[in-house]
């Protein structure tokens, strides 16, 4: 039997005059028989993260653009400032030009850009978003059959996450080497390819401790107003997906042939230096993509650095923030040459971290082409906190439904129409993104296979 | 489909009549979508070469570790103030130990006179954008199409300080106000109306800035959108209205109006004029560009400065906060009690670029088409307050108490011993 829908249609009509697309979830009847390939053949795109840097990318009012290419399409030329990109420029799609609309609302200065990516709204005030950011969406739809739904990490060292499901509390990120080996390949960490794999007696106890209390958790719920059944349920809500990465964890796992556990890491340096930051980046990038490869998690949120970045160069006595608002334009550069520098600096991270992840060989790719990260940043001019021509970045093939390799320019377009396509390429089951202005149905179906 | 809304509502309004005042013979509404201190750019290119303004070009960076020497600091704390490794110095708020430089460690930003007057260079050009204030011709500067008399001090004090210089639309403070007001957190409306037949000629004018609760909108180039509507917001503050006339397009203040008060872009965020004038041009799209000036109380500009956050302040703008006190002071050329009393004003002008709009009445009813006070009508409600918390122009750390950031963080032996080793230049 044919289907008339296969894992890469959408539903596909006009609105306005102008041709929207809806990405379908990764429905059931599109997978193989072992849910672990689509139907026909290639693997499933099941690892999604969001990179964050801070600060944005060199674009001036005068016109000195570092960043932004002037091909658009496919074969877009590198730019300065994303030269750490060429690498794997195939493997990454830039779109320019979208901004951050707050409807009325003011700009929060290095939080309404980054939290409007994430959650569709320009926030009211610094430090919380007003709706959950869609990470935590694509960790319900992809991360629920690996040990972490999602891992943050946090190479500055510095406690950042943007990744929230109410707004309010942010995710807790592993901020060394050290402490994102401990967690994913320490206590409880199951070798996929060990043959003689035996179910963690402590496992089994926590399992049995929280089956035990089920007959007082039902007669519990029966007792209690419908406020208290609100919070019962969300609380054990969060037991039932202990419960259910318990159960997992008793399971003898797939083998996953490109999973080699790495070696412990040495202490890593302290420091807001930017060699120092790539440096923790690079060797926590390098973990986190063993960890994807080992099925640890299928979904990572990265903090670079903070939107008001206080990395520097070594030895200098002015931060990168402080060189952004303060340096001059170079009259004859047109640009600022030490922000500019700092960028490309900052954004060797984000070319480390593909790398990494394009090191990690999965059948016949990597796991940069079996992955979908979403990088961005707070800001377009970070002179002036703008909120306009925010850098924003799809890179890796998502199992091959990123038609990679190209720059999308758009005039002043909401940067959640770059947030649905990411969700929609990915699988999420979700036909619009944003809230007033932000609002979109429209993916950016070009980039979309 | 918002403008044959607003064209209905005007046909509307037409055919039941206008209540109050008779309405003027003719009126031109707009929204104000740039607005920043004029001050004339010398140079031909960038944004900080000299220029006639300033020969040096724009005042040069601060040596901060030089300055808290200067205060007595010895070398080696000095460069641990300012090392990006301090724990104590935040990537937000900066450093708040700059701020204790004064005499026996005053806080330099609320007691400036504690340190002494480095000198902030000011402009030495002959040429200034602005208004004849005084009406005197002999005096003030030249403006760049050959008006004598042009009365700017606030400018000739502060025009070679970062912030301020610039191109049109290009320095840093211009750019960084009003994109926060292109963003939405303010916009201000006017509406220009005459009773003679000419507008471009006309010796009975009325001109009117107002507040809105509108937010501007972008259009699709990231451009303020032309036509669009806003209804004024009755303020008890921010309100400025002008007796003028019209010449070939170009309004010009008939009599100088007492006191008004104007939306700041900047951090002192209101601007009250003395003696305020208005030299604007109906340009030929449309669209309105001059200048509102007066007299504006100095010590506000200061202050506004030091709530930015003192520290902040300085190592942003490349200029030592006392200065920019004395200069003002030592400037400050109009006394509100005549010519013998203290001079707590400073002359003053504001460039206005401002696109056509649809202004309407606060309840949206009608389109306006006459200049009248809205101050009546105002909320009694006092202003919301800024949220950022800010103290004697710090921001406090829990961790670290006033001036006790090298108690808590004090300097590690590798910096101290490294600038042990360099000479203690300007040690006190």
């Amino acid at each position: 039997m044919s289907l008339r829908f296969n894992r890469r249609s959408m539903l596909r009509g006009l609105l306005g005059g102008a041709g929207v697309g809806l990405g379908l979830p990764a429905l059931d009847i599109f997978l193989d028989v072992n849910g672990k390939a689509w139907a026909d053949g290639t693997k499933l795109p099941v690892r999604f993260g969001t990179y964050f840097w801070g600060l944005g990318l060199t674009d001036t009012p005068t016109g000195g653009t570092r960043w932004v290419p002037t091909k658009k399409g496919p074969g877009y030329e590198i730019t300065p400032e994303l030269a750490s990109l060429a690498p794997v420029k195939d493997k990454v799609s830039v779109f320019s030009g979208f901004r951050a609309i707050g409807d009325g609302r003011p700009n929060v200065v290095h939080w309404s850009g980054h939290a409007s990516i994430l959650s569709g709204i320009a926030p009211a005030v610094t430090g919380s978003f007003d709706g959950p950011s869609f990470d935590t969406r694509i960790a319900d739809a992809i991360g629920s059959s690996s040990r972490f739904k999602s891992i943050d990490i946090s190479p500055s060292g510095k406690a950042l996450s943007y990744s929230t499901r109410t707004g309010k509390s942010f995710s807790t990120p592993e901020i060394t080497p050290v402490s994102l080996y401990e967690r994913i390949y320490g206590e409880g960490f199951q070798d996929p390819n060990n043959p003689n794999w035996k179910p963690d007696p402590k496992v089994m106890l926590k399992q049995s401790i929280l089956s035990a209390v089920t007959d007082q958790r039902q007669a519990l719920m029966a007792d209690v107003g419908t406020a208290d059944k609100v919070k019962l349920d969300q609380y054990f809500t969060s037991v039932r997906e202990m419960e259910n990465q318990l159960e997992l964890q008793l399971q003898k796992p797939e083998k996953c042939e490109a999973c080699v556990v790495p070696g412990r890491p040495g202490e890593a340096k302290k420091s807001a230096s930017i060699d120092v930051v790539n440096e923790n980046n690079k060797a926590m990038a390098k973990l986190l993509a063993m960890a994807m490869a080992c099925n640890q998690t299928r979904v990572f949120n990265c903090v670079h650095t903070p939107g008001a970045s206080e990395t520097y160069i070594a030895g200098d006595s002015k931060i990168y923030h402080q060189y952004t608002h303060d340096e001059p334009t170079d009259a004859k550069l047109g640009y600022q040459p030490m922000s500019s520098k700092l960028a490309g600096m900052v954004m060797q991270g984000f070319g480390d971290f593909l790398a990494e992840m394009d090191a990690v060989k999965e059948g016949d790719g990597t796991l940069l082409d079996n992955s979908l990260i979403m990088g961005f940043s707070d800001t377009g001019y970070a002179k002036i906190h703008s909120l306009e021509n925010i850098p924003m970045l799809l890179a890796g093939g998502a199992g091959g439904r990123h038609k990679a390799g190209q720059h999308i320019s758009s005039e002043g377009e909401s940067v959640t129409r770059v947030s649905l396509t990411a969700q929609q390429i990915i699988g999420a089951p979700v036909g619009e993104f944003g809230t007033g202005a932000m609002k979109t149905s429209r993916p950016i179906t070009e980039v979309m296979a | 489909m918002k403008r044959r809304l607003i064209e209905l509502a005007a046909t509307t309004a037409a055919l039941v009549g206008f209540c109050g005042a008779a309405s003027a013979e003719w009126s031109k509404t707009y929204v104000v979508e740039w607005n920043e201190a004029a001050m004339y750019y010398g140079a031909k290119t960038g944004v900080t070469d000299p220029g006639t303004d300033c020969p040096k070009g724009t005042n040069p960076e601060i040596d901060q570790v030089k300055l808290l020497e200067d205060a007595g600091y010895t070398p080696a704390e000095a460069k641990w103030l300012r090392d990006p490794a301090n724990p104590s110095r935040s990537p937000v708020h900066g450093q708040n130990q700059m701020a204790f430089r004064g005499e026996g460690r005053a806080n330099v930003y609320i007691h400036p006179e504690t340190t002494k007057d480095y000198g902030l260079v000011g402009v030495s050009g002959k040429i200034s954008e602005g208004i004849n204030l005084d009406g005197d011709t002999s005096t003030g500067f030249v403006s760049p199409t050959g008006e004598k008399g042009i009365d700017n001090t606030f400018y000739k004090t502060l025009g070679c300080w970062k912030t301020y210089r610039g191109p049109p639309r290009l320095s840093s403070g211009a750019l960084t106000f009003n994109d926060s007001m292109r963003e939405g957190a303010w916009t201000v409306v006017i509406v220009v109306a005459g009773k003679g037949d000419d507008p471009m000629n006309d010796k009975a004018v009325d001109v009117g800035f107002y507040m809105s609760g509108d937010k501007l909108v972008k259009d699709g180039n990231g451009e303020i959108a032309r036509d669009y509507t806003f209804r004024i917001k009755p303020d008890a503050k921010f309100e400025a209205l002008f007796k003028a006339q019209t010449k070939d397009g170009v309004i010009t203040s008939r009599t100088a109006a007492d006191e008004v008060w104007l939306r700041d872009p900047s951090y002192t965020g209101e601007l009250q004029l003395l003696r305020a004038r208005v030299s604007l041009t109906m340009e030929k799209d449309g669209s309105l560009k001059g200048y509102v000036g007066g007299y504006r109380p100095w010590k506000p500009v200061y202050d506004g400065w030091v709530r930015a956050r003192g520290p902040v302040i300085e190592s942003l703008t490349w200029v030592r906060l006392p200065d920019v006190y004395y200069a003002l002071k030592r400037s400050a050329d109009y006394s509100p009690t005549g010519p013998g009393g203290e001079k707590t004003h400073i002359s003053y002008a504001e460039r206005v670029d401002a696109i056509p709009a649809f202004v309407m009445t606060p309840d949206a009813s009608k389109q306006v088409t006459e200049v009248t006070s809205y101050k009546a009508m105002a909320s009694k409600e006092p202003p919301e307050k800024k949220k950022i918390y800010v103290v004697d122009g710090l921001v406090p750390d829990p961790k670290v108490p006033f001036g006790e950031s090298l108690k808590v963080y004090p300097v590690p032996a590798k910096v101290s011993e490294a600038a042990s080793a360099a000479p203690a230049s300007g040690r006190k």
